[in-house]
């Protein structure tokens, strides 16, 4: 018996190209990221400016706050929607990795499924309710937070767990019915720091350029929110240093030794930080300036830029955490080529056909669809 | 075995059932609901019908705060649910279709869009423009069901994929039609019932209560001959467990159609005749209907792929054919990857195989309850047993391990119960035959049914001429466990058999349809001819 078992994938052939599986995963997770981002991240500002937004002297908060919360709804839609996709994405390279991983932690796992519905529940119930300030709207929204930000946990818990076949066994024979955390990583309480901070720090980022957008129509409500969001922004990308490096020195010496050989993982490394840098340099600059936008702009695409490349960075960490394990260039490939071209024509008319939709809502004028919810 | 048995306390199938249930529900409404609404919204438009127009409003929000939300989420909830029960089976269905549900996410993502503006834009879009939007949905909606729908029939009639291994023989299997109708019927039943959720409470009431029995009626009536079809196209091993006595399978189709009956009762009476009627109640036990049908028609379709779950790809435990001989032949406890004891002698070890290979599917008391289904059995009969556990009414594949494993999982079985003892009298021989019977024959045959009747061996023999058979019952069949029940138990049981095969019979039975040793030889697999589609 071998001493780290690893299931193995069994004899069917992978229907596609494994460079263009790792493409549509690295993107539909960075997507699935951004929204998750948007979600928790104005989440917080959402609760935040709800609070302050009651006393008569923030009209300010009370604003954003109920902006936000006719938002917050669909960025949770997206973020499910773009997570089926990297789901669906990750099964297909690392299926064998993941099963195993979410078996052992299989009650936290599955609990993610009630959480959510309960945390979209509460956000739809804020966007009802917020604007007329009823009693329990915010006490609603914080515990939707909250779950969301144990739902990150249990996120954080299984892909930490994915890439350590090492500590299946015991963890297996420990609680095999699936009560179990991977809290015996060390790397799991950094991670999961870097990724809520790390969310906050890029809605904020989207905040500043929804700010700019406002300026137009109001001078102050837009200044305010990108100078605002601007600080909060800056704050936590120099908090995600910290905690970057932390989970730099968490995770196994040889893993970092190796990860910081390698040539193309440097390379990813450091143009995240450079991006990293810029974007907080550009918006911070940008939101001082009082008309000049561009700024700002180029510093939320950096942000974007930068999300992007952690994403790859975290793909390289995950194949050398498994390569005693497994070698994705040795799985035998047939592409179903016909069925990848219709895909690809399919999605192609499926943007379109959400592009044609959202024009005829911009067309109409009246309403621009992000900030007006279900009524 | 290849990946860690993940131990609950109900079995990993009735987990999926019940997400699966409710997510079906929801997601079938979600097809009709949306297509209800945009016929719905034309026809108030065009009727310049304000009332119709502002019930569609309303029930469009309801709609989206379901579907979106619940539907969706409940959608993740299979795939995690498979992920962490049937692994095996999840990673080889992406293997073969990941790019079916690449497409099908395409759809569902236009279908949420298209959702999310809809119910947004009531009064923002021009009407033309807004029911485009409505119709939009409608389409990609219908289309994600569609592609689903070719991967689920997969999974019962795999078709000609399993020689050519083609994508398109796959997903266009012979079930694909006639079950997308019916999911198409189903999804237009839901969309009427629902539809009574945002019923009007005064203006338009009695329009909508028509309008939306109209949808219950039209789908109710489809349903039967889709259905019809449906079960003329799937293999005959699954159509034998129509009359194999299976409580579960007569309950779930008595409840499919009383269900489907009574919800056609109250839309013809509280719908369309005395729509005033149509207040909570009846409303709420229309819901409670449509879920009836719903679990129903999971039930049986789960049913009657066992031992299956990718017909003759992968067992319902989660095994490639291929994987459980060698499991047989080199057993568990060095083929296994996640075991919980290495010590073989321990009754752990027995406890560890019985939930590793019984325990995606039985409980030990709860559901499908294992301690009164293997009562009367000792240690020797059930290592024996397990061996032809495929063979007892074909719902299970075959034992895999070797013959270590199953004396360690039949000792472990035959502690679920206190061993047998009885006093036997002439009051209660008969009692205690039909016991033992029911322990040591009945999973495998009935006297006087249609499954492996017993009636022709033992018709007019007494009970001495039948005690004398059970020696040789071992050598008459590959198939039969060794007979090793202690005196009293075997006399009991010869009386019990001759007593009931000398009955009287009222008619004729049909010919015995159960598969015959030939074709049951456990080394023909998995070519068992009688599972394939004739
Ligand atoms: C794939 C799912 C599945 C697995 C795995 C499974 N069973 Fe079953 N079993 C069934 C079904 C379905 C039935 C029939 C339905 C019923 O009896 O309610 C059944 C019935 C039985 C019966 C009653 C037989 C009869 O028809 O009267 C026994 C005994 C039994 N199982 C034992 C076992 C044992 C022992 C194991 C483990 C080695 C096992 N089963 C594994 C699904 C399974
Ligand atoms: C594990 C399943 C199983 C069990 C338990 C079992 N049998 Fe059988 N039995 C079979 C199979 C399979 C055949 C062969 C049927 C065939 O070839 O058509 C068979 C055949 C027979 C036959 C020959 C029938 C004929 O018409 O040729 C007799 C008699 C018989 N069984 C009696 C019994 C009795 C009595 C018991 C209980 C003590 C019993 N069997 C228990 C599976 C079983």
């Amino acid at each position: 018996m071998q001493t780290v078992p690893i299931p193995q994938t069994g004899s069917l052939p992978l229907p596609g190209p494994v460079w263009l599986f790792t493409v549509l995963l690295v993107v539909s997770l960075t997507l699935h990221l951004a929204a998750m981002n948007s979600a928790l991240g104005g989440g917080i500002w959402a609760l935040w400016n709800y609070f302050r937004g009651r006393h008569a002297e923030h009209p300010n908060s009370r604003r954003l706050a109920s902006e936000l919360a006719l938002m917050l709804p669909n960025f949770l839609a997206f973020t499910v929607t773009l997570g089926v996709a990297a789901l669906l994405f990750v099964q297909v390279l690392f299926g064998n990795f993941f099963y195993t991983s979410s078996i052992l932690i299989g009650v936290l796992w599955l609990a993610v499924i009630p959480l959510l519905i309960a945390a979209y529940y509460g956000f739809y119930y804020f966007s009802y309710t917020s604007e007329k300030g009823r009693g329990m709207s915010g006490f609603v929204l914080a515990i939707s937070f909250c779950v969301l930000l144990g739902v990150a946990f249990v996120y954080v818990n299984n892909m930490a767990l994915m890439q350590s076949p090492e500590r299946w066994q015991a963890m297996y024979r420990a609680h095999p019915n699936g009560w179990n955390l991977n809290v015996g990583d060390r790397s799991v309480i950094p991670r999961y720091l870097h990724i809520v901070n790390g969310a906050i720090a890029l809605f904020s980022a989207i905040l500043a350029h929804f700010g700019m957008r406002k300026l137009k129509a109001d001078l102050e409500y837009g200044r305010w929110i990108v100078q605002r969001s601007a600080m909060v922004f800056a704050a936590c990308t120099g908090l995600q240093f910290l905690f970057g490096m932390w989970m730099l020195m968490a995770i196994p010496r040889h893993i970092a030794i190796v990860l910081l050989q390698d040539p193309l993982a440097v390379t990813v490394f450091g143009m995240a930080l450079m991006s990293a840098v810029a974007a907080m340099l550009l918006i911070l600059l940008g939101s001082f300036a009082e008309k000049n936008n561009a700024m700002v702009h180029a510093g939320f695409g950096m942000s974007l830029v930068t999300l992007f490349l952690m994403v790859c960075l975290r793909y390289l960490l995950r194949m050398i955490y498994l390569k005693p394990y497994a070698n994705l260039g040795a799985l035998a490939v047939s592409p179903q080529n016909g069925v990848i071209a219709l895909f690809m024509v399919l999605f192609l008319g499926g943007l379109a056909t959400v592009g044609y939709m959202l024009r005829l809502v911009a067309r109409s004028g009246k309403t621009r669809i992000s900030a007006d919810g279900p009524n | 075995m290849n990946y860690p048995h993940w131990q609950l306390v109900i079995p990993g199938g009735l987990l999926i059932a019940f997400v699966a249930v409710l997510h079906v529900f929801v997601s079938h409404f979600a097809v009709g609901g949306g297509f209800f609404l945009a016929v719905t919204e034309s026809i108030a438009r065009r009727q310049k019908d304000a009332a119709l127009i502002d019930y569609c409003r309303r029930h469009s929000k309801f709609f989206a705060l379901l579907t979106l939300v619940f539907g969706t989420i409940t959608g993740v909830g299979i795939w995690f649910t498979i992920g962490l029960v049937s692994p095996e089976a999840t990673s080889t269905l992406i293997h073969i279709f990941v790019w079916a549900w690449a497409i099908e996410w395409v759809f569902f993502f236009v279908e949420i869009s298209a959702a999310i503006i809809y119910v947004k834009t009531w009064e923002s879009l021009p009407a033309h423009d807004h029911q485009v939007v409505g119709w939009i949905y409608v389409v990609a909606s219908w289309m994600s069901l569609f592609v689903i729908n070719g991967i689920l029939t997969f999974m019962l009639t795999p078709g000609s994929w399993i020689t050519t291994h083609n994508f398109w023989d796959g997903i266009f299997n012979p079930t694909f039609l006639p079950s997308l109708v019916t999911r198409t019927a189903v999804s237009v039943f839901l969309a009427g019932i629902f539809g009574y959720v945002s019923l009007p409470k005064s203006e338009g009431r009695d329009k909508v209560a028509r309008w939306s029995a109209l949808w219950i009626v039209a789908g109710a009536l489809v349903l039967p001959l889709s259905l019809w079809w449906y079960f003329a196209c799937i293999p005959q091993f699954s159509r034998l467990y129509f009359d194999r006595g299976f409580i579960g399978v007569r309950h779930a189709i008595r409840g499919g159609i009383g269900f489907t009956l009574m919800a056609l009762v109250i839309a013809l009476l509280c719908g369309l005749w005395k729509p005033r009627w149509m207040r909570r109640p009846p409303v709420g036990f229309l819901l409670v209907c449509g879920l009836g049908v719903i679990g129903a028609g999971e039930y049986l379709r789960e049913f009657v792929r066992k031992p299956w779950v990718i017909n003759q790809v992968l067992y319902a435990n989660d095994l490639r054919p291929a994987r459980i001989d060698a499991l047989q032949s080199q057993g568990v406890s060095d083929t296994a990857n996640f075991l919980l004891t290495p010590d073989t002698a321990s009754s752990n070890y027995g406890e560890n195989l019985f939930y590793l290979q019984c325990g995606k599917c039985h409980s030990v008391a709860g559901y499908r309850a294992m301690r009164w289904r293997v009562d009367g059995w000792d240690t020797e009969f059930a290592a024996d047993i397990l061996q032809h556990i495929h063979m007892l009414r074909g719902t299970m594949p075959p034992y895999p391990g070797n013959k270590g494993d199953r004396r360690s999982l039949g000792r472990c079985l035959a502690s679920l119960n206190p061993s047998w003892q009885f006093t036997i009298t002439d009051a209660n021989r008969l009692a205690v035959g039909e016991r033992v019977f029911g322990a040591r024959c009945g999973h495998c045959h009935t006297v006087n049914g249609n499954f492996r009747p017993l009636r022709g061996a033992f018709e007019n023999r007494t009970p001495s001429q039948v005690r004398a058979i059970f020696p040789a019952l071992g050598e008459m069949s590959s198939n039969m466990p060794v007979f090793n029940a202690p005196d009293d138990q075997a006399q009991a049981l010869a009386f019990y058999i001759s007593h009931e095969a000398g009955k009287p019979m009222p008619f004729k039975q049909p010919p015995p349809e159960a598969p015959t040793s030939r074709s049951h030889s456990r080394f023909a697999r998995p070519a068992r001819p009688w599972q394939e589609v004739p």
